[in-house]
């Protein structure tokens, strides 16, 4: 990684090392240019559970009372909270202080709009222009706001979350469960939800002090502790958040991690015997999504990598999506808040366990069997682009060749996927198949095909 | 025009012109690296924009990684104590002083409590310049709490250091204006303290000043009409972080503000024998008052930094300015309003007089103080020019330039905090003060053109 850049400023907001890229000053100017572009107005501040965020949240407050702006701070709230509480706080828009899944030496801010959705694309130019430029809209004396903060900002979500998910049915059932927030941002309010779930909490690495405890990726090389805690203590089921918890791992309850790509099928197939709609989700999600939607006779939406683009298509679609989501354990349960959101995945998750009766074993059993295989390679987006156009040459004689985002090209039973990383430096190679041979296969094929185009570039 | 001041304690300027997060941070960052890492205290005055530069300070210490505690809404002498009573490695102190509204700054505060000399100013600048700053990775960066308690050690120490209880048994009754500034919802504590029956006016700590922060009798309207209306023994003016005072005395008369470091001196020096030191600018009363007490003068340049460094260099036994700053460093070595005020009221109880009596009691001098505006970039050009006005005379070129004269002095030199020529002229006779600094004031206008 030492060739590649530290810093990457995209449509996710900016991220980078403490210590190294992302400096306070970096932090207030973006800030600056943000409060400029809003116009004024209060503006929510809030962090993840990384030591760092302090540090960058008083940064962050600096730059938005330099022009004009009214922080309030929310203080430590996971992504979707945050997302929500933008919204439901009628403000003027929102920094969300939070590197995501991102290693601890990282940090970064997300800007938000005032509907309490992540900036879109073209808002983000906008406001980035006005960063690269550097007019900020420096305020006099008279203009100044004064900073206030908001005593529970965690309570307003819980209040939406069990207003449409049904407590009662699930606290019947007092769930034994485990829940891992690898002591993220969302150990503030996963244990509280869970409580008022009735379910009785078996909590893992549950201090949000941003120590995390494991590789904070929900992937199951990472959740060998929930997987344990679950068979010790008998759990009907284990969740694991991720760091700023908007995606969400299921273990079963025999303490075996059902993948991540089962999160939103099992939230999705849920939803959709309740109410009939359409689903939304990126390119790289599992086909299982497909299946499931086919035996609903409702269609399937999908988008470029990056969940304000599916939650865009969402919000698009007329009617309105019912369900969406990312492969990748986000769920998105427009009802609460179009964001991913692992706290409403629970909530989604616990309820069709409570109305089948069923171990979530033999819940996810039901869902068609495939195998996904997601692997990063080190390069800039810059040569993944150029990958891109000669892979293309190479696929598209062979299937359906998908140039949305990077690469992908589907074949009658499995697919293929490259693409630039939007939160790191690496270029993502993914394939799914239905069994783990063919993966396995699909994706050796598409790496020795870089390899051999590595060298010409 | 941009207004910023790099000053030897600190950087002052415009708040949204010249004073914005990421300058603050660079100073900041470079006190961080100045200190080495080590607990710096913040506190700020009451002034509207304070919370972004604490915040904006805030974040590049962390950054730098030192500890920090947020002192809130802190007078800059109870920051000042609580960085010796609590070890710090330093502290900043979010003030313009006297300043309006517009103006902030950063003032840092060494870890003996004192303002930065001018070789540690000269450090920071040194550090600020070459951008040699510290930027501490995620396990190593500071921790930031908050701290409301700074206060209570202070007002123990100086509660210990006075009289107390003689100023209780006087039972004055006292009127203070906080200007809204750093001191407002002190007052109350200070009052338990001494003892005395306090009329605070001004004493919302919301920044919004009444009146130009500055202690001095155009600005003393509402004090003079309260200590008439309810016959009070003394009337105090506060600058914005009580580190200057000025008086009202029991008839209801303003006091110049350049009365409140002799008037005190005349009794503290007392019994005592050392140097004083004061600037350029200050009255020559303190020279008689001290004459009388055998005790030689020190002048220095203006500001808080040179006096203390002074202080320090001549082991002095008092500093103070004819703004109204006074220190006493068997207490501390700052400016200090809190201590400038219960000191006055001491000497009024032990002495058993009227505040009128001790300040007629001093020899009376006038003085004029004018300033007329000057572009940064010409300056120090037009200050070295105006020597040739004082030809076949001595010049005293300590700060600015500076002539002696039967009847007294006149000064013309560069304001410390604003692009200002200050023109001051002293003389027994009212009359011969105003046409000295009128004659200059003249002159430098022609020098200018």
């Amino acid at each position: 990684m030492k060739a590649t850049t530290t810093l990457k400023i995209s449509i996710s907001g900016a991220r980078g090392i403490i210590g190294d890229s992302l400096t306070p000053q970096l932090a207030a100017s973006l800030a600056q240019a943000f409060g400029t572009y809003i116009g004024g107005g209060p503006i929510l501040v809030g962090r993840d559970a990384r030591r760092s965020g302090i540090m960058l949240s008083e940064a962050v407050t600096a730059g938005l009372l330099a022009v004009g702006g009214q922080p309030i701070d929310a203080g430590i709230c996971s992504i979707p909270t945050f997302l929500y509480l933008t919204k439901a706080h009628k403000a003027a828009g929102g920094i969300a202080v939070t590197a995501s899944h991102n290693p601890k030496p990282w940090n970064g801010l997300k800007f938000i709009s005032r509907d309490g959705l992540y900036m879109t694309p073209h808002q983000t130019e906008e406001f980035l222009d006005i960063y690269h430029q550097g007019e900020f809209a420096y305020v006099p004396a008279e203009r100044y706001k004064t900073p206030t903060s908001i005593a529970d900002g965690n309570e307003p979500h819980l209040r939406k979350i069990l207003a449409h998910i049904d407590a009662d049915k699930i606290r019947r059932r007092r769930f034994r469960v485990a829940l891992d927030c690898n002591n993220g941002a969302g150990a503030v309010l996963g244990p509280r939800l869970l409580a008022a779930f009735g379910c009785d909490v078996v909590p893992i690495y549950a201090e949000p002090n941003g120590e995390f405890a494991h590789d904070p990726e929900p992937l199951p090389e990472n959740i060998a502790e929930v997987c344990r805690a679950v068979r010790e203590a008998k759990a009907d089921i284990g969740f694991v958040q991720d760091a700023d918890a908007d995606r969400l791992a299921v273990v079963d309850e025999h303490g075996l991690p059902l993948g991540e790509e089962l999160t939103l099928a099992l939230a999705a197939r849920y939803v959709l015997s309740k109410k009939k709609g359409s689903v939304v989700c990126n390119l790289s999600t599992s086909r299982v999504i497909d299946d499931i939607a086919a035996a609903r006779g409702v269609k399937v939406f999908r988008t470029k990598i990056g969940e304000i683009n599916v939650v865009e298509k969402l919000l698009a679609v007329k009617p309105r999506a019912v369900i969406g989501g990312e492969g990748n354990g986000g769920v998105i349960y427009p009802d609460v808040h179009p964001c991913r959101d692992s706290f409403t995945a629970m909530g989604l998750i616990l309820e069709a366990l409570a109305e089948t009766n069923r171990p979530i074993s033999a819940l996810a059993k039901t869902l068609p069997r495939y195998v996904m295989i997601k692997e990063k390679i080190e390069g800039s987006a810059e040569r993944a682009h150029r990958l891109v156009g000669l892979l293309k040459k190479q696929y598209e004689t062979r299937g359906k060749v998908d140039l949305r985002d990077g690469l992908k090209v589907e074949f009658a039973d499995h697919w293929i996927h490259i693409r630039p990383s939007n939160t790191e430096p690496v270029i993502r190679v993914l394939a799914e198949a239905r069994t783990k041979a063919a993966a396995r296969r699909a994706i050796e094929t598409l790496k020795t095909e870089i390899a051999r185009l590595q060298k010409k570039l | 025009m941009k207004l910023l001041k790099i000053g030897i304690s600190g950087v002052r300027g415009i708040v949204g012109e010249s004073i914005t997060p990421p300058l603050v941070m660079d100073f900041a960052s470079a006190f961080g690296a100045f200190v080495g890492g080590k607990l710096v205290l913040i506190g700020r005055d009451t002034r509207v924009h304070g919370p972004m530069l604490q915040s904006a300070s805030a974040a590049a210490l962390l950054s730098s990684g030192c500890d920090v505690v947020d002192l809130g809404i802190c007078p800059t002498p109870v920051l000042q104590h609580a960085v010796r009573a609590r070890r710090a490695g330093g502290g900043i102190a979010v003030t313009a002083g006297h300043n309006d509204i517009q103006w902030n700054a950063l003032t840092f505060i060494h870890s003996g409590g004192t303002y930065l000399n001018s070789f540690q100013g000269a450090e920071v600048l040194d550090l600020y310049h070459l951008g040699r700053t510290k930027k501490a990775d995620t396990d190593h960066l500071g921790t930031l709490t908050g701290d409301a308690g700074a206060a209570e050690g202070y007002f123990e120490a100086l509660g210990a250091f006075l009289d107390a209880d003689a100023v209780r048994r006087a039972r004055f009754k006292v009127v203070i204006d906080a200007c809204s500034g750093a001191g407002a919802d002190l007052l109350e504590r200070f009052a338990a303290l001494l003892g005395f029956d306090l009329i605070p006016i001004n004493n919302e700590p919301n920044g919004f000043f009444p009146h130009d922060p500055e202690p001095r009798p155009r600005n003393a309207q509402q004090v003079v009409s309260v200590v008439k209306a309810v016959g009070a023994d003394a009337g105090f003016l506060l600058n914005s972080d009580v580190s200057r005072v000025s008086l009202v005395s029991e008839t209801g008369e303003s006091l110049s503000e350049e009365f409140t470091f002799p008037l005190l001196a005349d009794s503290y020096l007392a019994g005592r024998s050392g140097v004083v030191v004061t600037n350029f600018s200050t009255s020559r009363m303190i020279e008689d008052v001290a004459a009388a007490r055998r005790c030689p003068i020190v002048r220095t340049k203006v500001g808080q930094s040179h006096a203390i460094q002074a202080l320090f260099q001549e082991e002095g036994v008092l500093a103070g300015e004819g703004s109204g700053g006074v220190a006493i460093p068997a207490f501390q070595s700052a400016f200090d309003g809190f201590l400038t005020m219960g000191y006055i009221l001491e000497i009024l109880a032990r002495s058993g007089k009227r505040l009128s009596a001790l300040a007629g009691a001093l020899p009376r001098y006038h003085i004029v103080k004018e300033k007329i505006y000057c572009p940064p970039s010409i300056i120090h050009s037009v200050v070295n020019a105006a020597e040739a006005l004082f030809h076949g005379r001595a010049v005293d070129t300590g700060d600015g330039l500076r002539v002696e004269d039967r009847g007294g002095w006149v000064q013309v030199r560069i304001s410390a905090t604003e692009p200002m020529i200050r023109v001051i002229a002293e003389d027994r006779n009212k009359e011969r003060a105003r046409v000295k600094a009128d004659e200059i004031l003249h002159e430098l206008e022609l020098l200018m053109r």
